[in-house]
């Protein structure tokens, strides 16, 4: 495991920013770090990279303990925030070999490192061009090329994409993309859950300083999968279909409307195609059958705003069960 | 050996920029007006009563020193003040942090580059300086006590303009800060001697005039040893005995009412420096500790 934090306590006065947060980051992974503002995930990539101190809970790179060795935390880690951090009066490639020194890096190792990077980036023909000349979409490919300056192994970057228009954006996931290929362990964290989706290969959400769901994308597929109802259509015989439904293990919840049986089927792909064998089985005409299409942005709103529990409490009292 | 970065960037930096060297023609073109001008005024007096007046070249070092001594106390805070806040407030900070810099380095690194930008403005007045040479009356050594009450000035001014700016997220609160205390440090001791001398006197003198006695000796008291926390006092005594002028500045036992003699206003000047050093250390200490404990934040 590349990172594995446990039980991370944070707080601010009376306010909890972290509530005993676990984490796992497996190596090679794109890790998604999703969930909404003041969820706590500044905090925990504060803590990750060394700004600031937790309350308690321990933090593992590589299986040691970062908390009691800070300096192989910064060695392992490189840190691109939600803000670009540039000094004005300095060339790219100056500000590029001030952050190379600030690891100990100097003279022609520098130099090389620092241009193949700002190659790697993009931005080999603007080494002489002054930070503040840049555009916002080259702030931010100069920031990423300034946290790989000591080619770390674990790559955290804070709401990257922040502020950046739609092609720049598209350019910086094909960026992160071919690093994650290159071999480095990345995590993200932003609120744009589409492009997490298309690009990571695990996701967390964090809400109130607690991890509610964290594994591969296709682990949450399937979760978002399971949690949309399966919308079956009756054109004759209902009360055998709720009975059926009623009577049924993997159902959880039952709506009616009409003609239309909203059931919360636990089931997989599989054991939706017996449900239905089993319906017409017992002699109920069914005009139509389907799972509602889900997506992570609706698991993130519903996770996140608790509706799983309202909907659920809404279905009981509509349906009398 | 390895430079520091963040003093090797703040040099870059501070060489690229045009404001130095508008400062430094600016500061040097004043002082060599003046210097050229006592020259001119030294010869003229000689062309009409063929007398030479030596001590016109004294005067000129008083004016060299003073306005020097005045610009540390001004720019130091200026510059150092908004060394770490300017930081936060590009928000580079955390970057310099999460890398394999350590926070005393960062301090240590505003503070060398205060210092160099300091030491370029009067190592390149000491041209203007040695120009006191010509007629001969100040020692080499006599530029060295002065060089050295500079540095512990320029250390204890720098220190607390780096120690606001690191307790400050803004600059300009950060700069307010390090001028206020500057301005307790300096005028507060002076003041407070003179208000409890004045005090003291009123005391004093009722207390002789019930016994029908004449004027007595009203004094400051321990008040007094606050002024070596004070780089214009001891500065003023090291200038008072260069140039043996102002012979009351040199006898601290003087000052605010008549004082026993004592150890300290025996060494005052070393006493003095080394106070500042100290105080100056203390607060490079306590910087790092802040940048240590606001970090991320």
């Amino acid at each position: 495991m590349m990172l594995k934090i446990r039980d991370l306590q944070k707080t601010y006065g009376s306010y909890h920013a972290l509530n005993g947060l676990d984490m796992d980051i497996r190596e090679g992974a794109l890790y998604g770090f999703v969930g909404p503002n003041g969820a706590g995930k500044t905090t925990t990539i504060k803590i990750m990279t060394g700004l600031l101190n937790a309350d308690s809970g321990t933090v593992e790179i590589d299986g040691l303990d970062a908390m009691k060795r800070p300096r192989v935390l910064k060695e392992r880690i490189g840190y691109v925030p939600d803000h670009f951090g540039v000094y004005d009066n300095l060339t790219v490639s100056e500000y590029m070999e001030f952050f190379a020194a600030c690891y100990g890096m100097e003279g022609l190792t520098a130099r090389r490192r620092c241009r193949t990077l700002l190659e790697q980036v993009g931005l080999d023909e603007k080494q002489d061009a002054f930070v503040e000349s840049l555009s916002r979409g080259m702030k931010q490919r100069l920031g990423l090329a300034r946290a790989l300056i000591h080619d770390p192994s674990l790559l955290i970057m804070d709401e990257p994409t922040i502020g950046l228009d739609p092609r720049t954006r598209l350019e910086f996931r094909e960026t992160v993309r071919e690093l994650n290929e290159q071999g480095k362990t990345i995590l993200i964290s932003s609120h744009l859950l589409a492009d997490l989706s298309e690009l990571c290969s695990d996701i967390g959400i964090i809400e109130s300083g607690k991890m509610i769901l964290t594994g591969s994308m296709d682990e949450i597929q399937d979760r978002i999968h399971t949690s949309k109802p399966v919308i079956i259509t009756v054109q004759e015989n209902m009360p055998a279909a709720l009975k059926l439904l009623k009577e049924h293990p993997l159902v959880r919840t039952i709506t009616v409307k009409d003609r239309e049986i909203m059931a919360g089927f636990q089931g997989d792909a599989r054991q939706e195609g017996e449900l239905l064998r089993q319906l017409i089985e017992a002699g109920i005409l069914v005009r139509g059958f389907m799972r509602e299409p889900g997506s992570l942005e609706a698991v993130f709103m519903q996770i996140t705003s608790h509706e799983d529990e309202r909907v659920v409490l809404s279905y009981e009292d509509e349906s009398g069960l | 050996m390895k430079m520091n970065p963040v003093y090797k960037r703040e040099m870059r930096v501070s060489s690229r920029s045009v404001r130095l060297a508008v400062v430094l023609l600016l500061f040097n073109g004043s002082l060599a007006l003046v210097a050229l001008l006592n020259m001119y005024s030294t010869l003229a007096q000689v062309r009409l009563t063929a007398e030479v007046q030596y001590t016109s070249s004294l005067d000129l070092y008083l004016f060299v020193a003073v306005l020097e001594f005045a610009l540390l106390l001004v720019i130091m805070p200026a510059i150092t003040a908004g060394s770490i806040s300017g930081e936060r407030e590009r928000q580079t900070l955390d970057l310099m942090l999460a890398s394999r810099m350590e926070p005393w380095e960062i301090v240590i690194g505003k503070l060398a580059a205060a210092f160099s930008t300091m030491g370029l403005l009067i190592v390149s007045s000491f041209p203007i300086l040695a120009m006191v040479f010509v007629y001969g009356g100040v020692t080499m050594r006599d530029v060295g006590v002065l060089l050295l009450s500079y540095v512990a000035a320029a250390l204890f001014v720098g220190s607390l303009g780096l120690f606001s700016s690191a307790l400050c997220r803004r600059t300009t609160t950060a700069t307010v800060i390090a001028y206020g205390i500057l301005g307790a440090v300096l005028f507060g001791s002076y003041g407070l001697n003179q208000f409890v001398h004045y005090m003291s006197g009123m005391r004093v003198d009722s207390y002789l005039a019930s016994i029908g006695q004449g004027a007595g000796q009203a004094s400051s008291g321990g008040f007094l040893y606050l002024l070596l926390a004070n780089p214009a006092s001891t500065f003023l005594m090291v200038i008072g005995r260069m140039t043996g002028r102002a012979e009351a500045s040199v006898n601290v036992s003087s000052w605010f009412g008549s004082h026993g003699d004592s150890l300290v206003i025996r060494n005052w000047v070393g006493v003095s420096l080394a106070l500042q050093i100290a105080a100056a250390a203390l607060l490079i200490w306590a910087s790092v500790k802040v940048v240590e404990k606001k970090r991320g934040r």
